[in-house]
């Protein structure tokens, strides 16, 4: 196992440098120009050609490529083009709020989502099947935004129980930090649960269709030691998957979120330097990105022999 | 007490009891909160060097953090700041500045003449109007502690309005050494002697700044008037909210989460308006000029009789709704190339800019020759105002008529591709929009878009060339008063309309909005943040 482990962790350097490359030839052949959005809109042709010199933008691509990878393998993200700050620095200030709304959005989906599955499964046909595909239905077609602001509206606005946006660090209170992250970890955890409930539900049926769960019925255990000890277990790998895919779409959904719940995180920080064209920036959040996605995909693997003795690495 | 500051208090109550983690203290928070402004500002603050840019959302936090040796007031008067006051000797070619007595830097250290030119030397560099100074001079000097002296080849009468511009980029002061950082690489110290100082430990990019309150400053007592009078630290401590979404905005603002959003999304002031907590006003005095850039390289607006057609199309109310909706008291037209309320306005030589005529306008270009070139007009999206008038510009093409591509894509873009010299089919453009403060078209020397020098040094994207508006601009500088500088001033705009280096599309106000508790807001035309506070204090 641990040979596995370390093979699979091995295995990412390549795959890093190949998303090295490609992330910084797209952002070299985009179009956009960090130093025209410095010199704003008073500066003329030249000042912008100078300002271009002096970030060293107009040397080739080989050469820049090369000193960027070199400063990688060192560790050094670089420094952002336009606030001078290490771009590590900038990934760090940001990392805790983005962190809190994925997992708490993890946990949220998960406490929801595989019980409306289960439950789904079980009496499927009946009208708490129909509501929950209602849901999952509902959950996949209203986009991130609306329900944020839907939400916003009704629980900040009208209500006035909690905030409508902002972040406070754990740091400074349990509540404080809690009561930002609820209505943004709800808005982004709907497409999730939906995702989580419909894949439960579709595996649980299959497995509630096996011949050892009739012969549990026929032995006559309870219905929540069939569900929950024999049936959620073996449907556990399919969902445990496609709750690691799901990382992606929430690391895509935390970037809408962040930006209607104004949470300082790495989403909006994204978005923010893709908008200015601030390389080091991109370059440095996305290779993170690419980086979680890969130990996720590793923990989801290793995941699989806890549910599935059966599967050995 | 809210209700959500109940069912704070409550769930702090049951983390005290048990349940683990840090409470939080409602009451102390709340004093803390009324100390504390809270502002959402234009746009994120990346760079903090007012020399290396000239983003706006940098000059406004330079005039938080920096002091100025001159400002100017609302009658465009140049009004001592940091400096006491100032001599002119030698028929006009030495002026010799002194500085008021016991400012200080952040750090403690004071204020001195050296710094002062030191900040000069670096912001001259940069700055057009101040280039206009460094063609002139013939020393710059501290003659002690107090007091510098800058001595002129020939006279120069702009050289206080130079030093006092309040639109980019001001001449702000810097300690010595941080001045002598050079003007194309960012400084890295962010010590100032403005009445507010950056506290730059809790600066995170893209969604916070923080400003302190300098108790050291000292303010002139004359009553603050644009970047003029005495500049007063009254909120203890000041937060910049960077929230990128307007709507996201707007709800913190009626939530009292924020207190003043400087420019809100017009669509969202009648919802302020019917709140009773929020006050929306104008706070800027000239308010935002928009502008459609025209390139001259290129066919068919190479032709000077094709862009002089275009004016017969536009009707400026078009484009102002556009941005502002109905309400037209949101919205000037301005027949100028020059500022409305400003002394240099003026309408002569706009007659083609008043005919508001489709019909006419082709006309003019079946006259002048054009034969369906492709006019590629860059649209940036993410812009609202730039976008809204973006979009009646392309309509205007259709109804003309003309063979038009819109090419849709965010501002990082247009403004790489705005530098583009190359004809359309290799990646070149010819039309543009963007927008302007009122201050950068006051004068000649702020209209940096007014320059036809073509393609060369200090021409600007769409590059006119006219012989006649750069003798009329150089001679504008040598003008020895007021009347003259108006005289010059509007024969430059009559050759301008016949030029056309870009169709003015008037004024259209941008109110701010903020909490009904929040005091000593400026009217301005720059956007100012001291001797903002929220109730008494």
């Amino acid at each position: 196992m641990l040979a596995y482990i370390a093979r699979r962790v091995l295995a990412t350097i390549p795959v890093m440098l190949i998303v090295a490359f490609f992330v910084f030839s797209l952002l070299y052949l985009a179009p956009g120009d960090p130093a025209a959005v410095i010199a704003g809109d008073q500066a003329t042709p030249q000042d912008v050609e100078r300002i271009r010199a002096s970030l060293g933008l107009d040397r080739p691509f080989v050469v820049r490529f090369t000193e960027w990878l070199w400063r990688i393998v060192q560790g050094d993200l670089g420094v952002s083009i336009f606030t001078n700050l290490p771009v590590s620095h900038m990934i760090a200030q940001r990392i805790e709020p983005t962190t809190s709304l994925m997992l708490i959005t993890i946990v949220l989906a998960i406490c929801i989502a595989v019980p409306m599955g289960v439950v789904a499964a079980w009496k499927a046909g009946s009208w708490i099947d129909r509501a929950v595909m209602a849901f999952a239905v509902f959950g996949f077609s209203v986009p991130v935004f609306v329900t944020g602001y839907v939400l916003a509206y009704i629980f900040a606005l009208q209500l006035d129980w909690l905030p409508v946006q902002g972040y406070t660090p754990l740091s400074e209170g349990f509540w404080p930090f809690l009561e930002n992250l609820i209505l943004p970890a709800i808005a982004l955890g709907s497409i999730y649960i939906a995702l989580i409930a419909r894949i439960t539900r579709a595996t649980m049926l299959e497995v509630l269709a096996q011949d050892y769960i009739r012969t549990a019925k026929a032995k006559g255990l309870g219905s929540r030691g069939i569900l929950f000890l024999h049936a959620l277990k073996n449907a556990a790998v399919p969902i445990s998957t496609v709750i690691g895919i799901g990382i992606a779409l929430l690391i895509g959904g935390a970037v809408v979120t962040e930006s209607v719940f104004a949470i300082p995180g790495l989403g909006r920080l994204t978005v923010d330097a893709i908008l200015r064209r601030d390389y080091p920036v991109i370059q440095g959040v996305v290779l993170l990105f690419s980086f979680v996605y890969v130990l996720v995909n590793l923990a989801i693997d290793l995941l699989y022999t806890v549910f599935d003795p059966r599967i050995r690495y | 007490m809210r209700r959500r500051q109940l069912l704070g208090a409550a769930a702090g109550g049951l983390a005290a009891s048990g349940f683990g983690g840090t409470v939080s203290a409602p009451a102390v928070a709340q004093g803390a909160a009324a100390r504390t402004l809270r502002i959402v500002p234009q746009a994120n603050l990346t760079s903090l060097d007012p020399v290396w840019t000239t983003a706006t959302i940098t000059r406004t936090h330079s005039y938080l953090v920096y002091d100025t040796i001159l400002s100017v007031d609302e009658k465009f008067e140049v009004k001592p700041q940091a400096a006491d006051g100032w001599q002119i000797e030698d028929d006009g070619k030495t002026y010799v500045f002194t500085l008021r007595e016991g400012q200080k830097f952040h750090n403690g250290e004071p204020v001195r003449a050296q710094d002062c030119v030191a900040s000069i030397k670096r912001w001259w560099a940069r700055d057009g109007f101040g280039q206009e100074i460094a063609k002139r001079l013939d020393t710059i000097e501290a003659i002690d502690d107090r007091r510098f002296r800058i001595k002129l080849q020939r006279p120069f009468t702009h050289l206080l309005a130079a030093i006092a511009k309040p639109n980019a980029s001001p001449c702000f002061i810097m300690p010595e050494s941080v001045a002598a950082t050079d003007p194309n690489t960012q400084i890295t110290s962010w010590v100032g002697s403005g009445p507010y100082r950056f506290m730059r430990d809790e600066w995170v990019p893209g969604s916070r700044a923080v400003y302190m309150r300098n108790d050291a400053y000292v303010p002139r007592q004359e009553e603050v008037s644009w970047t003029a009078g005495g500049k007063r630290a009254n909120a203890e401590r000041m937060e910049w909210h960077i929230i990128t979404d307007p709507a996201t905005a707007g709800n913190a603002l009626m939530n009292g989460e924020v207190d003043f959003i400087e420019l809100p999304l017009h669509d969202l002031l009648p919802l302020f308006r019917r709140n009773r907590q929020v006050v929306v006003e104008n706070r800027d005095t000239i308010g935002t000029i928009g502008m459609m850039r025209l390139n001259h390289l290129h066919p068919p607006f190479d032709n000077p009789e094709i862009r002089q057609a275009l004016l017969l199309a536009v009707n400026q109310e078009d484009f102002l709704r556009a941005v502002v909706g109905d309400e037209s008291s949101m919205y000037k037209t301005s027949y100028s190339y020059w500022s409305l309320g400003g002394p240099m306005h003026t309408e002569a030589g706009s007659e083609a800019l008043q005919v508001r005529s489709i019909e006419k306008a082709k006309e003019a270009l079946a006259k002048a020759g054009y034969s369906g070139q492709k006019i590629v007009q860059l649209h940036a999206s993410d812009f609202p105002t730039i976008a809204a008038q973006s979009q009646v510009t392309a309509d205007l093409m259709r109804r003309l008529g003309v063979n038009h591509e819109f090419v849709a894509t965010d501002w990082g873009t247009v403004v790489q591709r705005r530098a583009s010299r190359e004809p359309v089919d290799r990646g070149g453009w010819n039309i543009f929009h963007t927008t302007w403060a009122g201050p950068d078209w006051l004068d000649p020397p702020a209209a940096v878009g007014m320059r036809a020098v073509g393609t060369g040094p200090g021409g600007w994207f769409g590059w006119p060339s006219s012989e006649k508006m750069e003798a009329l601009r150089a001679e504008w500088f040598e003008a020895p008063n007021l009347a003259e500088q108006q005289r010059l001033a509007r024969e430059l705009q009559i050759e301008a309309f016949k030029v056309v280096p870009h169709v003015p599309l008037g004024h259209f106000l941008s109110p701010s909005a903020w909490r009904r508790d929040v005091t000593g807001v400026i009217k301005s035309p720059v956007v100012l943040f001291y001797n903002m506070g929220k109730g008494g204090g």
